[in-house]
């Protein structure tokens, strides 16, 4: 009898081994200045996150000063829109994601003060809906992810107090599944994203207890597959980015140590791209700063040293969330 | 020649997709150069085609020419952009900011729900994840329902009310139907079963023929994807919904409310032959397939449905005795309360349900956490390293979770 292939990827042992920081922070200082490309404008729906995850990891890679501060702050204000909330970039419409993302900007750069802070607050508190989840955006998608953005976006603005946190609470414990898991809406899969989006809401709104750790660190701890990387879900292949997910609601947690973290880092570094910098979702594949950040990331978590310490719940410098006084819970 | 040519080739993408009989299927022909000097849109049969070369100066020209609009520097009228929409989203599906032109375009009635359906499902067709398309999607489906039909003089309370039920039969089946073809085009995709779990939340709450047909129609599908975990994850819901319609929990009635005088509707019998059903699918694929994690991940699921149901039903169930089919008959026959629905299915419901049932077939043992470890045990001899690993780490869990020892 044939002997099943498990989904997953096989290392190449040249594969890189070492952190290439100074090749990734080129790379990300790099994207975009050729704005006429056409993978950039089809990104464009995506623009504002796509800044936040650039600006985050170069903070982390202590490389912040080579971004462009003045721009990128008059690009954010001129995202803001009368209701309050972001675009992703200018002429597109507002959304929660991308409130988020330029609210965690304008926090690396200290610079809240040249938005409305009020209006943003009246724009998420609006999008709360009766039975306590979160819209997206005026036309009404309810996700899970969207509860996380909520509650980030006001913790860091120091104005949870201003939704109703018992009632969001109620909504994201009703999509949380017999396996410990949380999936985008009551009755839906469990997924690493919206675990990471459901276990830091928790973590934000004080209600980590509510989870069963034992159980749900289980579930992501069975992620790791033989090349050392982690998936999203069963039989799926592993993707740089679930490094992320995955690993930090581990940490958030408390269950960090049920990963084989040596093989992890492994995996993470063999999706470098030595050439061009940056890493892809898994070795071989395009680059692209969404892998990037995740990656640098996922290694800070790791405990590499020559990355800063990154904030498990925010995915954020932990020395600008100490700036702000925001210590999100973690558990032991 | 390219940037005069813009306009007429943007018309030219959406009078082919908008035709009669309609394209099915849409997607980019890896062609780098323009090779003649003829128009890169390209028609075999039912499917649209687009040279890719042309690709990088349409989207640039149209993206712009709706974010000026946006920003309220360019004017264009509605037939504009219902065109512009259409080319840009052929072209990038998660341009959040064009479904919403959509909206808006639906909302003042100058584009039809159903016009924007069929190109959202175009659009999947090539981008079966697309999360904009399907979040776009639910809002027009919520659109449509919310929308009441005209009313007619001459149509009594009953007709109208079969229509409706016929409209929402029918929008069901099409939702199905969209969500399988994406199923089948991406593996595991989150997105198309999460929609169609939406739309049967939303569209056949309570209705037990609807989910039965389901299981049923799934079976073969997911017995040839054994991989997909989502796949499995939808009969999960399934079992759930039914579990919940048939045999609520002690003090509920079907729709959750406390009913103190009403007797709740019980069909202990067919939820015990539904797992029963169930778990020996799951273990024929085991079997047939090791090393599967998502088999194994299916056991799991199912047994602690069960187990669940179970404690909230102490002394219930098919282990007294009587003939436990026959119950089963009578209420599987019924839909639910609520807008009566015949839903025309393709394919049967599997025959050896409908034998079982009406034969009156003496229910097998009814599962329990003895008889898991007892299929574990049965599986170690003699199996590869895969399936012994899932197999003991499914011991483990029932060890640990479901709190029964072997």
């Amino acid at each position: 009898m044939l002997g099943t292939q498990i989904k997953d990827v096989i290392l190449k042992p040249d594969a890189p081994s070492s952190l290439l920081l100074d090749k990734h922070a080129d790379y990300i200082a790099a994207y975009g200045s050729k704005k006429d490309d056409y993978e950039y404008t089809l990104s464009e729906y995506l623009r504002m996150s796509g800044i936040y995850w650039g600006l985050t990891v170069m903070d982390l890679m202590g490389q912040l000063d080579r971004m462009n501060l003045q721009e990128i702050i008059d690009f954010i204000k001129a995202c803001q829109h009368d209701c309050g909330g972001f675009s992703a970039s200018i002429g597109h419409d507002p959304h929660l994601l991308y409130t988020l993302s330029a609210v965690q900007i304008l926090c690396l750069y200290d610079s809240l003060h040249a938005i409305d802070v009020d209006k943003v607050v009246e724009y998420v508190k609006g999008l709360q809906q009766e039975d306590g989840s979160f819209a997206g955006d005026k036309w009404g998608e309810i996700d899970t992810r969207f509860s996380f953005c909520a509650v980030a976006t006001l913790a860091l603005l120091g104005k949870m107090e201003m939704i109703n946190v018992d009632r969001a609470v109620e909504f994201v414990l009703s999509c949380m599944n017999f396996d410990g898991g949380f999936g985008c809406r009551p009755g839906s899969e469990s997924h690493a994203g919206q675990i990471y989006c459901c276990t830091g809401f928790l973590s934000l709104t004080g209600q980590l207890h509510q989870l069963n750790a034992d159980l749900l660190g289980w579930w992501l701890c069975e992620r790791q597959l033989p090349s050392g990387g982690l998936n999203g879900r069963p039989e799926k292949l592993p993707d740089v980015c679930y490094s992320w997910w995955v690993l930090a609601s581990l940490k958030i947690i408390g269950r960090i140590h049920w990963i084989d973290k040596s093989r992890l880092r492994q995996f993470i570094l063999a999706c470098q791209d030595e050439e061009t910098g940056g890493f892809a979702d898994r070795p071989g594949d395009m680059v692209d700063p969404f892998h990037t950040l995740f990656g640098v990331a996922g290694l800070s978590l790791l405990g590499e040293e020559q990355v800063k310490a990154v904030n498990p719940v925010l995915c954020m410098p932990e020395d600008v969330l100490q700036r702000i006084g925001l210590q999100p819970d973690l558990l032991s | 020649m390219f940037l005069s040519q813009l306009p007429v080739l943007s018309k030219s993408a959406l009078l082919l997709s908008g035709s009669d009989p309609p394209r099915d299927e849409i997607g980019l022909i890896p062609c780098p150069e323009a090779r003649y000097n003829r128009s890169p849109i390209v028609m075999v049969e039912n499917k649209l085609g687009v040279e890719s070369w042309c690709v990088k100066f349409l989207l640039p020209y149209v993206h712009n020419k709706l974010l000026l609009y946006r920003q309220r520097r360019l004017w264009l009228d509605r037939q504009a952009l219902v065109d512009i929409t259409c080319t840009l989203l052929l072209l990038n599906p998660d341009l959040t900011t064009a479904w919403n032109v959509r909206k808006e375009l639906v909302e003042c009635g100058a584009l039809s729900p159903e016009r924007d359906l069929y190109l959202g499902k175009l659009a999947l067709s090539k981008s079966p994840k697309s999360p904009e398309t399907w979040i776009h999607r639910r809002w027009v489906l919520l659109h449509l329902l919310q929308k009441a039909p005209p009313a007619d003089q001459n149509q009594t309370d009953a007709e109208r009310s079969r229509l409706l039920g016929e409209q929402l039969a029918q929008t069901l089946q099409q939702e199905m139907k969209v969500c399988a073809d994406a199923a089948c085009r991406y593996p595991s995709n989150y997105n198309a079963w999460s929609h169609r779990i939406w739309v049967l939340q939303r569209l056949a709450k309570g209705n037990v023929k609807v989910f039965l047909d389901e299981l049923s129609s799934m079976r073969p599908w997911v017995s040839a994807h054994v991989s997909d975990h989502s796949g499995f994850h939808y009969r999960q819901f399934l079992l759930q919904e039914l579990t919940g319609a048939l045999a609520p929990p002690a003090g509920c009635s079907s729709n959750g409310e406390r009913s103190a005088v009403e007797e709740p509707p019980h069909d202990l019998p067919a939820v015990q032959q539904l797992f029963c059903h169930e778990l020996e699918l799951v273990s024929d694929l085991i079997r047939s397939f090791p090393g599967h994690e998502t088999l194994w991940s299916h056991r799991r699921h199912v047994f602690f449905l069960w187990h669940r149901w179970k404690e909230q039903h102490p002394g219930d169930g098919g282990d007294e005795g009587g003939d436990p089919a026959e119950g089963a008959q009578t209420r599987l026959s019924q839909t639910s309360a609520g807008v009566p629905m015949e839903v025309e299915r393709g394919c049967s419901s599997d025959p050896q349900d409908i034998k079982r049932l009406r034969r009156g077939v003496p229910l097998p043992q009814p599962p329990t956490s003895q008889t898991e470890h007892v299929f574990v045990s049965g599986l170690l001899d003699g199996c590869g390293p895969e399936q012994r690993s899932f197999a003991l780490a499914y011991r483990k869990w029932l060890d640990t979770v479901v709190g029964v020892p072997s």
